[in-house]
């Protein structure tokens, strides 16, 4: 691997070839910052580099985190689920409270740049075939061991590894995998020496940073793979679990038995379960039950302002998807889902659904922040054209029924879906299940309403949701020219040149009428006044180290 | 009487194990079964490995052996994995020697079972949330009784009267307010900060905080109760369950002062302050008694719904999660609890009944 | 357009007279509370040295008198609106008070009509004559009846409500009262008279549907509870021994099943899939068929023909009902069982949802008529018109049928009126736990469900409702304790 980078030993890469091509297009206006700090720093530069190459003031970077006062306890309401192995995780709610002692390799903030947490560096070779993880030193894990090579690369094992049941990492890990042993390929992981791992694809692949910077990559220690964290609380963080009732509470408290790496202010964190009811959420913060709201949502947001708390807001990616599965009938006949397309608008949907907070999507699941997004002719929305073209494919009288999440926004969402629907001639009921049960079976509904949270790029979604078979593939979809373009995609580091193939990938799913994907919503975070640290994130991570009160 | 409480209890068990058996067949159809591997293994398993999973799980017996393994009366199940050779069963706990576990290990020998949602022992869950309901119950009768009481005698010592007529119609208006409705318009009212009385009081300065009370009464779990944050879900619930007690308070209390022994004190010159006192309210209060205590198993309704208005995480939270989460041993822990409740007050309010009623002897 | 006031052009003197009432009360009834304390009493009558009675009026009685007339005042000014939103010409005149009332038109005029009819010809029509002379009792009939005519003439007839149940209009979410529509089509009324719920749905509207709604379930379900209840409670009662020991118990049995804990173990996805309401329905709702056969059968045995048309009728109009309503043979989800009747006869089908929800409050409901009436019976059998009908030698169905249940009625009816109150409320606890008829049904229970997350900035979705149940389950118990109480006086 030719080196092109010249590292400064401590905050990761200070340049690279392709972050100096996009530094002139930022200058140049093509890419605006966030893009532009997404793309440098998923190819290692730290931050502050990044910010220095497009001679903007690197105190920008460090500035993102205030210093709190030490000591406190904060409480934050979001909900306690019950813990398991955390490649199998599926809520962000389960990472954000073992975060406290299961760190990550890296992580992804709030302005869209990449950090190093137990990295110190890394890098990528000039295709993205080969990437060089420098691990931090002088990290221990809480029983005592250090933090080695080893634990990473047991760790990518772990997560390569497609035959355990509900491992959501195999699928983030790509062509790491082995398609026919389903465990991690031979030689694609190797401990270069204590503190160094280095990672090969078999084609070039640019989602493996984002993919470790996700909350299900937890980074366990090299004997505890596959285990729960609630059962053996070894990590390398500072807190240690003191309570945790499902449901109900969860309590966090700071180990004293363990030097942490970093700093750390608060003595206790208490994570507060008030169900997934938004208005029970406002009675607590009135009742003073809590600090820090998890997600502030709706017309919740304009009242948690008006008691007087701080509000943080943050554009995403995230988006409700109302769509049909092709494996259930009449949703195989591509007709029955143009139809249902036309039928809808998604203004309406954005209006009623989530209050007009967030822009409106064009059903294709790739967001205009997602440096790869192509711009396609608008959509048309047509009703009358849609009860035509439902008569021509013969389902007129069939019953549609619409599922849903018994919740705020997206069972409005789905409800103004299906008053369009309706409008167009479409026979629609409407089934909305308790959120303690929808769940359990959400990709197999034969038309219904998920939402999906933020990613970094654009075809991390389409591979995680609309490629042939797999595990979150709740549409059904499957499309060989789809699945082959997605595969080219996923090897062009450059974003320009991405575009070229995602402009057919994203007219792809227009056409298929895929999916009916009506906004991208602002994300909104409350928080009473005096607290640091606590602002929204677009994947709603909260990292405990850094919360404090102010000084 | 002794027979008479053997012969009770007797009847309470036979109806504990029947209504028992019927929660736990209506938790083990198929459907339900297969909600419960869907979350517990995979969302996405096949219908094979649904069977195999609950197989595995030692859910694939007959659903007569499996509900006498959970009473205790069966050995539990046990089964050896023909790859590792590793023997799993229902009473082996996680880490523990198969040949040291008990055979048995039911409700019989005190355990029971396992919350697959909470990913806890059921023992160690409901305990405490039943200690929070107890608590939300107690104040909730402490309340209600005592006004219903004196809402009713007061009605009913001058049956016709203005008075007897304005209690009985807040009486019947508050039979007519279902907690649900109550409840949101008292967090209007009391405890919300931006509606009601608690801006205007916040403006004038009277109260410190936001609000008045408190719409949420979590923090009385942790912190212990107030006035502030148990005023409301009490009052929620006495206020629909005092009508009734009410009313039949004043219907007993209407018929004693028509007594005729009533008459003769009356004529003998008693003041009416001792009439009502001394004559009128003893047997008056016989028949509220048995109203009194079946209304326990209808404030259990009410506390699930307080609770969860009000965030409380008590019984009553517990049994609907449970029950929208086919969690089935601890929802067979709180069928148990809340059968056994409805038959003790039952029990007690036919005894008290007895006892207070010197013209019923039981042999 | 401007928004509409709530009392139009008539509000200029209605309201400071109205709001002159209710200060008055306050006051009076204050100062009553006061004079109370001190020790003040009505005056009483004396009796002159003449042999004439005087009435001493006292400060107190001058207070009552006083409160009398603010509340006449009040009810005054409440006609007023009515006929101000009857007479006035357009709808911004008549505010928005006034337009409820012009739309109520139809529920008014039959209300009206009943009332004239009932109160003129009450010495004949017994029981329900008697009601006329209880005012609590007229009170209860009023507010019951208002409901049953404002849901026929929302349900059958949709006369009063302005916009469709499920019509949305995405610029009038939460809308005070009385907002106008953005851009009406003609024919389209302009406004929404309550604002808009948080899809944008007409409140008012919805409230009227959600009455339809309500009294299509309730007082059926509590029809059949009751025909459930009597066939089993009459024997139980009659004949005792181990039939009533075996009966008892059951009931206890489902009597000491926590409600709410049913309601969550009956009412959801996975037990609707396994046809359970179905094998539910199967059976509960072979009672009325029984109820009517035994009913037809015992009183006409000894008049074979009549007999024979009858219980044959009984069988196969009930037959055909009965097998409509449990099967679907257009349902493959189901179990063969269910899917055998064939579908040109199929004259109905009930969704699962609704067929659960309806068959869970039967099943609740049914133990508890069973008690009721076995203990009547149990009161009934030794009064010598039994004994008498026992020593000429009729069957005992057709005594615990013709001599018994008519004597029980009085109890049963007051009974009958309670309990589709309590089904009410039974019905707004499931929707309020998301386990109503169907998510967008404007049922109360439901929309005081979805009304109340946001109840805190826009109270105006979910009081209407809430206040529309508590004055419908208040009107029925009135009219069952008016009942109760003219019943009584027999």
């Amino acid at each position: 691997m030719r080196d092109f980078t010249h590292t400064d030993g401590s905050t990761g890469l200070t340049t690279h070839p392709v972050a100096e091509m996009y530094a002139r297009e930022h200058k140049a206006g093509q890419l605006d910052r966030r893009e532009f700090l997404v793309r440098s720093t998923a190819l290692g530069l730290s931050a502050a580099a990044a910010y220095s190459l497009i001679g903007a003031d690197a105190a920008l970077a460090d500035g993102h985190r205030s210093v709190p006062a030490a000591g406190g306890t904060l409480r934050i309401q979001q909900e306690v689920r019950a813990l398991k192995d955390p490649r199998t995780y599926d809520w962000s709610q389960m990472a954000n409270i073992t975060r406290g002692f299961l760190e990550y390799l890296i992580q992804y903030n709030e302005d869209g740049s990449f950090e190093g947490v137990l990295l110190d560096s890394w890098e990528a070779n000039e295709d993205a075939t080969v990437y060089t993880l420098n691990l931090r030193q002088g990290v221990m894990w809480n029983n005592g061991d250090a933090f080695t090579a080893e634990d990473v690369a047991a760790n990518f094992v772990g997560w390569c590894d497609s035959t355990v049941e509900g491992n959501s990492m195999s699928t983030r890990m790509g062509g790491l995998v082995d398609p026919d042993t389903g465990v991690a390929r031979e030689g694609a992981i190797e401990v270069v020496d204590d503190y160094t791992v280095r990672v090969t694809y078999p084609e070039p692949d640019i989602t493996l940073v984002p993919g470790i910077a996700d909350y299900p990559s937890a980074v366990q220690h090299r004997d505890l793979i596959g285990t729960n964290p609630a059962d053996h609380g070894v990590g390398t963080g500072a807190y240690q679990i003191a309570d945790y009732e499902v449901g109900v509470s969860a309590r966090l408290v700071r180990n004293p038995d363990h030097t942490y790496w970093g700093d750390t202010y608060l003595d206790e964190i208490v994570f507060v379960d008030l169900g997934q009811d938004p208005a029970a959420w406002f009675a607590g913060a009135e009742a003073g039950e809590f600090d820090m709201t998890y997600e502030t949502v709706g017309e919740f947001v304009d009242l948690f302002a008006a008691i007087g708390w701080e509000q943080s807001e943050v554009t995403t990616a995230a988006t409700v998807v109302i769509r049909p599965n092709q494996n259930a009938a009449p949703y195989d006949d591509v007709r029955v889902r143009r139809a249902i397309h036309m039928a809808v608008d998604n203004q309406v949907c954005l209006d009623l659904g989530i209050n007009g907070q967030g822009v409106t999507a064009e059903n294709h699941h790739v967001c205009p922040i997602h440096p790869e997004y192509a711009e396609l002719p608008p959509q048309t929305f047509d009703p009358a054209g849609a009860q035509a073209l439902l008569e021509e494919s013969g389902h007129a009288d069939f019953e549609f029924e619409l599922i849903s999440i018994d919740d705020d926004y997206r069972k409005n969402t789905t409800d103004a879906v299906a008053a369009q629907l309706r409008d167009a001639g479409f026979n629609v009921t409407r089934t909305i299940i308790p959120g303690s049960t929808f769940w359990n079976d959400w990709t197999s509904y034969p038309f219904s309403s998920t939402n999906w949270n933020h990613r970094e790029l654009g075809v991390q979604i389409l591979n995680l949701a609309y490629r042939t078979g797999v595990p979150w593939n709740e549409s059904g979809f499957s499309n060989a020219e789809f699945d082959e373009l997605l595969s080219q995609a996923n090897g062009i580091q450059d974003a320009d040149a991405r575009r070229e193939v995602m402009v057919r990938l994203q007219q792809i799913m227009q056409e298929e009428g895929v999916t009916i994907q009506p906004y991208w919503r602002s994300l909104f975070r409350h928080y009473s006044p005096g607290i640091v640290n606590a602002g929204m994130h677009p994947k709603f991570e909260i990292n405990v180290h850094y919360l404090g009160f102010s000084a | 009487m002794g027979a008479f409480i053997l012969r009770r209890t007797g009847v309470m068990i036979l109806t504990a194990l029947c209504l028992t058996f019927v929660v736990f067949f209506l938790t083990n159809l198929f459907p339900n079964l297969e909600k419960l591997a869907k979350t517990q293994g995979n969302a996405r398993m096949t219908d094979a490995e649904v069977v195999s999973w609950l197989d595995r799980n030692g859910y694939g017996g007959p659903l007569i052996v499996r509900y006498g393994e959970w009473l205790g009366v069966v050995p539990g199940w046990t089964r050896e994995d023909e790859a590792t050779g590793e023997i799993t069963g229902r009473c082996i706990d996680f880490g523990m020697d198969p040949a040291d576990a008990p055979t048995r290990c039911g409700l019989l020998q005190g355990d029971l079972g396992f919350s697959t949602v909470s990913d806890d022992e059921v023992g160690n869950i409901i305990g405490g949330r039943l200690l929070l309901t107890l608590k939300l119950m107690g104040w909730a009768f402490g309340v209600m009784v005592p006004a219903a009481l004196l809402v009713g005698v007061l009605a009913g010592m001058r049956e016709g009267s203005r008075l007897d007529r304005s209690l009985s119609t807040f009486s019947i208006a508050s039979t007519a307010t279902p907690e649900y409705v109550s409840g949101v318009i008292f967090i209007v009212l009391l405890a919300s900060s931006t509606a009601g009385l608690s801006p205007l009081l916040a403006e004038w300065g009277w109260i410190e905080g936001r609000t008045l009370f408190l719409g949420s009464a979590r923090s009385a779990m942790e912190d212990g109760i107030t006035f502030w944050n148990f005023a409301l879900p009490v009052t929620t619930i006495a206020l629909y369950g005092m009508g009734y007690i009410a009313r039949m308070t004043r219907a007993s209390m209407a018929e004693v002062m028509t007594a005729q022994y009533i008459r003769t004190a009356r004529l003998k010159g008693v003041s009416f302050r001792n009439i009502v006192l001394k004559h009128a309210l003893r047997n008056a209060l016989i028949a509220p008694f048995t109203v009194i205590m079946l209304q326990f198993p209808w404030l259990l309704t009410g506390v699930v719904i307080v609770e969860t208005l009000f965030n409380y995480n008590g019984f009553g939270w517990t049994m609907v999660q449970a029950a929208s989460n086919n969690d089935i041993e601890l929802l067979l822990a709180c069928s148990i609890v809340a059968v056994f409740v409805v038959l003790v007050t039952q029990l007690i309010s036919d005894i008290g009944y007895v006892f207070l009623n010197p013209r019923i002897r039981i042999a | 357009m401007e928004p509409l006031t709530w009392s139009g052009s008539f509000g200029a003197f209605l309201n400071p007279l109205m709001l002159a009432a209710v200060v008055a009360f306050v006051i009076l009834f204050l100062t009553n509370v006061v004079m109370t304390f001190a020790g003040m009493r009505s005056g009483d009558f004396e009796v002159n040295a003449d042999g004439t009675l005087v009435y001493q009026r006292t400060p107190m009685d001058m207070v009552l008198t006083g409160m009398k007339y603010a509340v006449l005042l009040f009810v005054l000014c409440c006609i007023g609106y009515i006929i101000g939103g009857l007479t006035l010409p357009t709808i911004e005149q008549k505010g928005i008070l006034g337009a409820m009332a012009q739309r109520l038109l139809p529920v008014w005029i039959a209300l009206v009509v009943t009332f004239a009819l009932s109160i003129t010809f009450k010495r004949r029509l017994g029981l329900y004559g008697k009601l006329f002379d209880s005012p609590i009792g007229m009170a209860g009939f009023g507010l019951v009846m208002f409901w049953i005519f404002a849901a026929i003439f929302s349900g059958v007839f949709p006369l009063v409500p302005t916009h469709g149940a499920i019509d949305l209009i995405s610029q009038m979410r939460n809308e005070l009262p009385g907002t106008p529509l953005p851009n009406p089509d003609d024919g389209e009324y302009p406004y929404y008279l309550l604002g808009g719920d948080n899809l944008g749905r007409d409140v008012f509207s919805r409230v009227f549907f959600g009455a339809a709604d309500v009294l299509k379930i309730t007082p059926v379900a509590t029809l059949f509870a009751f025909m459930v209840g009597i066939t089993l409670g009459l024997p139980a009662g009659y004949f005792g021994g181990k039939l009533d020991t075996i009966l008892t118990f059951i009931a206890n049995l489902a009597l000491a099943f926590p409600v709410i804990l049913l309601f969550f173990l009956l009412v959801t996805p996975e037990i609707v899939a396994a046809g359970v309401p179905q094998y539910m329905s199967m059976i509960l709702f072979l009672f009325p068929i029984l109820f009517f056969v035994v009913l037809f059968n015992s009183r006409f045995h000894t008049d074979p023909t009549r007999r024979n048309i009858l219980v044959g009728a009984a069988i196969a109009i009930g037959g055909v009902l009965y097998l409509s309503l449990i099967s679907n043979p257009s349902d493959p989800d189901l179990p063969l069982l269910f899917r055998l009747w064939p579908e040109p006869f199929d004259l109905f089908d009930i969704a699962g949802n609704l067929l659960i929800v309806f068959v869970s409050v039967v099943f609740v409901n049914s133990p508890t008529v069973f008690r009721i009436v076995r203990g009547i019976t149990l009161d009934v059998k030794t009064r010598d018109y039994v004994a008498a009908a026992q020593t000429r030698g009729e069957g005992p169905w057709y005594i615990m049928l013709w001599e018994i249940l008519p004597n029980a009625r009085g109890p049963l009816i007051v009974d009958f009126c309670l309990r589709i109150g309590y089904t009410t409320i039974l019905l707004g606890t499931l929707g309020f736990f998301g386990l109503g008829v169907s998510p967008e049904s404007p049922d109360w229970g439901s929309t005081i469900n979805e009304g109340r997350r946001l109840l805190t900035i826009y109270p105006h979705p979910a009081l209407p409702p809430a206040l529309a149940l508590m004055s419908l389950v208040l009107g029925l118990n009135l009219l069952a304790d008016g009942l109760r109480e003219e019943s009584l006086k027999d």
